[in-house]
Parts: structure tokens; C-alpha cells; sequence
């Protein structure tokens, strides 16, 4: 389903992020992305969701390459982006909208869904995340873990097949933390690829996936059916 | 679905239940667990949507911190200039700018540009760039005060490009407007050369430090150390928030939707930017800031500092007697 040759990614065209990173994610399959610091896990979740480009190598996402080039293609965009989701690590910086309830339906809406079903679909997840009392808040207002299950709700909102998230459960209090881990499983039960980017043990231990681990040198350490 | 009734999970047997917290519903929407056909098939049909004005000035948005990287790589570089003191280039930049303004002769503000260009080859500073940097700004902005006074509606004189009449008066370029003109546009580029080259081939810190030590006052420098500094978080802060738009903008949006999320970015940004004022100067307080910029290894003045002052002396002294005597 996502499929990553010999990926090369510098920022700033000098200060490198991923090294020759190959790896192929199936239809279905549950992914963990571990590693240290600093070691291209955010970068590689960028990459997975089209947002920067390797300076080499080739990313092919639902059987086709994608490009900065095939995504300016309106038919593509849509395709891609309407099948995949990604949460990002800071949570400030996924919340644009001017309140709760305009930053949840914001993709639903974007993808031409109606009213109704945009309007179901933002109460089923305030109801789901525990927002029903901020609906109507700005986003910049809440607290870590309130923003965090926004960004959360407004990715999820879309239905994606695959869903990337980076450091999800960051800022998240321990219960909310357990609660979400078991949305995420049943996520996964459901049928969707899911790939997560962590450091966070308990959802290491919690979710059964495949763990692909990057270095300190950004290049792919190994990949087991197990994480460790 | 998560429910009561399904088997235990590995989560619940070796770590917890995974219960609901307060407030929140304990079961996934049905059509959230169910899959969802996609908006439409994965492939191009050639209908092209082209990076609008709000990605255009994102990305230039975003130009601003890769040149700053590679100005603060030029800053290492061994060169000319960046083994002088910061103090010396910053007085060497304030007295050429004086002379600069007292030369009257465009031959000698060409001369002091040449200057410049070799200041900038000698410093491990790309003349490509420097170039484009100091001329792309310079016909933007003078352009608009200088070419009105190249008429003679404002410059009265003798005029050597007629461009017709206006309420029945000729009009056109005169030789004295233009002169002025050719001799402003120069005097611009001289100043903003040398600017360039102190600012690309001195840090920010040394420059700072350089403007306290020379008695700018100290609210003035922190005040533009921590603009510097945050300018970069909130040009990040953008440029993250644009990209987690685009990644959940499924179809091309209009021009009325990008504007509003302008709008909406720009309320939020201010709200943040108070915000991380006060948190930042809390923490800078915390560990013991009180309105000095220090940094290790202090400059101090060397032998090519004292060698590059006589040469700036030396060049002053020509160009403004060479000045006087083409005036004479």
C-alpha cells in the first residue's frame, strides 16, 4: 500500500533526516516507528504523507508514485489525501481553525461530504474525545491533552484507510492514554494501516504491530514482526 | 466497536482495562470502524492545481529561515571580514555610510561599491547572491521616490527625454533629475552593500554583543535579539500549521477560503506570540537574565583589527579629498 525506496531527505538541503530508507507498509497493517531523537521519524511520517519530498529515491502510495508534481494533479490530491490522515507531533501547529467544532469538520467538509453527515460525523467524535463542552472554544484556548484529542478527532473525522500519527499519545493524561490505545487497536481490527511514530512504552507494549526502528545516522536499523 | 461484552484484550490483561475517561464515550462511531470508499481512484488526470498566492508566500515565508542558515554559514566562514572584530566592522560600516552620503560624484560611490564587491569575494561571500540580495531590493524601493523627480514637474532643468505634454506643458526626463536619481540609486546600493556584508559575515550574537559594547542601548538590543530569535518560531509556527492544512485539504480550495484562514492564522498568531513572550522572558528571568547579551569567548581587538581601521582610514581621507577635488 506504501511503498519507500532509497529515500534521501536533507532540510535545508544540509542537515540530514533520512539516509537511504527503503520499507513497504501493507494494506491493513500496524506500524511502530521508533528510534531516538533527532533520528527522521517525524521526517519519514511527512514523506509517508506527501508533505515533503525525498531529494531521492521514490515514494509509491496506493500503486501509484507520489510527487510533488502528481499532487498538483486535482484527481490525485483527492484520492491521496480523502485515504490518508496523519496527526502531527505539534498538536499547535494542526489546530488553525476558529473553533472546535470548524477544526473538526473542516476535512469532512473539504472532501464534499454533506452537511448532515459532516455535522453527525463532528458530534459522534466530540462525543467520542470528550469535547462536547468545547465545541464552540478556540483551539489555541485549550489545554495540551484538550488540543491534542482535537487534532486527534479532526484526522480521524475523515475516516482515512491509513492513519499516520506522531507521538499520539504525548500529553495525554494515563487514563485518556489507555482508552486511546484501545481505540487504536480496534482502529487496527477494523481494517486500517495504521503507523505510529513513539517512544512511548506503553504503546509499545500495547499495540501489536511491526516495529521499524531509524538510527542516530537516519538510516533504517531493521524491521520485526515484534517491537522491542 | 469497544465494548463491554468483547473478550478481554492483550491491553486490558497485561496493563489495564483501557475505560473510558469522564466525559468521554466509550464506543468508536459505526462509520468510523467501517471502510470507506475512497473520494475517487488513485491516479492523475491531468487537470492541473497550481500552488496559489497563500502557498507562494508560505514558501517565501519559509525562504526566510534557509537564508538566515546559510547567512549564519557564510558568518563562519574564514574570510576577510569575519576575523574582525564585530566592533570594528560596525564602526567601519557607520563611517563609510557618513562618507557615502557626503559624496557627491557618482565615479567615487561606484568606487566605494567596487569596494564592497571585493570586501564581499575577499569574505567567502557568493557575489551571485550579494548581487541579486542588493539589487533586487534597491530598484523596488527607490524606484517609487526617485522616478517622480526625474521630471521636470519636480527637477526643473534641461530636458533630455520628452514624454509629452500635460495640461498643455511639455513634459519629460531632465538631465539634472536623472543625475540625481543615478546618484541616489548608487548611494542606496553603497549602503546597502556594506550593510549586507557586515550583517552576512557577522553572527547575530557578535552583532549584538558589538552594539552593546558600543553603547546602543541595552532595551534596543534585546528587543532585537529576541525579534530575531522569534521570528524563526513563528515563521515555523506558519509554515507547520500550513502544512497540516494542506495534508486535510482534500480538494482545491477558493481564494475566499485561503484568505480566511489568513485572517484565523493571523489572530492565532498573535495570541501565541503574546503568549511565548511572556513564557520566554519568565524562563530567561529563571535563569538569571537581567537585560545582558553574553556570549563565550568575547572579542577583542587584533592586529588586523588595528591594520583594517588605518585602511579605512586611508580610504575615507582619498575618496573624500578626491571628492573635493573633482568638484573644484
Amino acid at each position: 500500500m506504501l511503498s519507500l525506496e532509497g529515500a534521501h531527505y536533507a532540510y535545508l538541503g544540509k542537515y540530514p533526516a533520512l539516509d537511504d530508507v527503503s520499507l513497504s507498509i501493507d494494506r491493513g497493517e500496524a506500524v511502530l516507528l521508533l528510534g531516538p531523537n533527532g533520528g527522521g521519524k517525524s521526517t519519514l511520517l511527512k514523506v509517508l504523507a506527501g508533505l515533503v519530498f525525498p531529494d531521492a529515491g521514490v515514494f509509491t502510495a496506493f500503486g501509484q508514485p507520489v510527487t510533488e508534481d502528481a499532487l498538483e494533479d486535482e484527481q490525485f490530491n483527492e484520492a491521496f489525501r480523502s485515504r490518508l490522515g496523519v496527526v502531527f507531533q505539534n498538536t499547535e501547529a494542526q489546530l488553525f481553525s476558529a473553533s472546535v467544532r470548524d477544526e473538526i469538520s473542516f476535512g469532512p467538509l473539504n472532501m464534499g461530504l454533506d452537511q448532515d453527515e459532516v455535522r453527525q460525523r463532528t458530534d459522534d467524535l466530540c462525543a467520542l474525545f470528550g469535547l462536547a463542552d468545547l465545541v464552540d472554544r478556540a483551539p489555541y484556548q485549550l489545554s495540551g491533552g484538550q488540543k491534542k484529542r482535537v487534532a486527534i478527532a479532526s484526522v480521524l473525522v475523515m475516516n482515512p484507510e491509513v492513519v499516520l500519527f506522531d507521538e499520539p499519545t504525548a500529553a495525554l493524561d494515563p487514563e485518556t492514554q489507555a482508552w486511546f490505545l484501545e481505540l487504536m487497536v480496534e482502529l487496527h481490527a477494523a481494517g486500517k494501516t495504521i503507523v505510529v511514530a513513539t517512544h512511548d512504552q506503553q504503546t509499545i507494549d500495547r499495540l501489536p504491530a511491526r516495529g521499524i526502528v531509524l538510527g542516530p545516522d537516519h538510516r533504517l536499523e531493521n524491521s520485526s514482526a515484534t517491537p522491542t | 466497536m469497544i465494548s463491554m461484552d468483547r473478550p478481554a484484550s492483550r491491553a486490558e490483561t497485561d496493563h489495564g482495562t483501557g475505560d473510558a475517561p469522564t466525559g468521554v464515550s466509550r464506543a468508536a462511531p459505526e462509520w468510523l470502524v467501517r471502510p470507506q470508499v475512497g473520494l475517487c481512484p488513485c491516479g492523475c488526470i491531468g487537470r492541473r492545481s497550481r500552488a496559489g498566492f497563500l502557498a507562494r508566500t508560505i514558501d517565501g515565508l519559509a525562504d526566510v529561515t534557509r537564508q538566515a542558515v546559510f547567512a549564519d554559514e557564510i558568518g563562519s566562514r574564514a574570510g576577510l571580514l569575519q576575523r574582525l572584530d564585530p566592533r570594528t566592522k560596525l564602526l567601519g560600516l557607520v563611517v563609510l555610510l557618513v562618507t557615502a552620503s557626503f559624496v557627491h560624484q557618482v565615479v567615487l560611490l561606484a568606487a566605494l561599491y567596487l569596494l564592497s564587491l571585493v570586501l564581499a569575494a575577499a569574505s567567502a561571500v557568493p557575489i551571485g547572491g550579494f548581487l541579486k540580495r542588493v539589487w533586487l531590493t534597491i530598484p523596488l524601493f527607490t524606484a517609487f521616490v526617485v522616478l517622480p523627480a526625474t521630471t521636470n514637474l519636480i527637477t526643473p532643468g534641461e530636458v533630455v527625454v520628452p514624454l509629452g505634454t500635460w495640461f498643455g506643458h511639455p513634459v519629460g526626463l531632465t538631465l539634472q533629475g536623472l543625475t540625481g536619481a543615478v546618484l541616489l540609486v548608487s548611494r542606496v546600493a553603497v549602503s546597502v552593500s556594506l550593510a549586507l556584508l557586515v550583517t552576512v559575515t557577522t553572527s547575530w550574537p557578535r552583532l549584538l554583543e558589538a552594539l552593546r559594547s558600543l553603547r546602543i542601548p541595552r532595551m534596543f538590543v534585546t528587543v532585537g535579539a529576541m525579534a530575531y530569535r522569534y521570528v524563526f518560531v513563528l515563521v515555523e509556527v506558519v509554515t507547520d500549521r500550513y502544512t497540516a492544512r494542506v495534508a486535510r485539504t482534500v480538494r482545491r480550495e477558493r481564494a475566499k477560503a485561503g484568505r480566511s484562514f489568513v485572517v484565523a492564522s493571523a489572530g492565532a498568531l498573535f495570541g501565541r506570540a503574546h503568549q511565548l513572550s511572556g513564557e520566554v522572558h519568565d524562563a530567561m528571568i529563571a535563569r538569571g537574565y537581567v537585560g545582558e547579551c553574553r556570549t563565550l569567548d568575547p572579542p577583542s581587538f587584533q592586529l588586523a583589527d588595528a591594520t583594517a581601521a588605518a585602511g579605512l582610514v586611508l580610504i575615507v581621507v582619498s575618496v573624500l579629498l578626491a571628492g573635493r577635488a573633482l568638484a573644484g
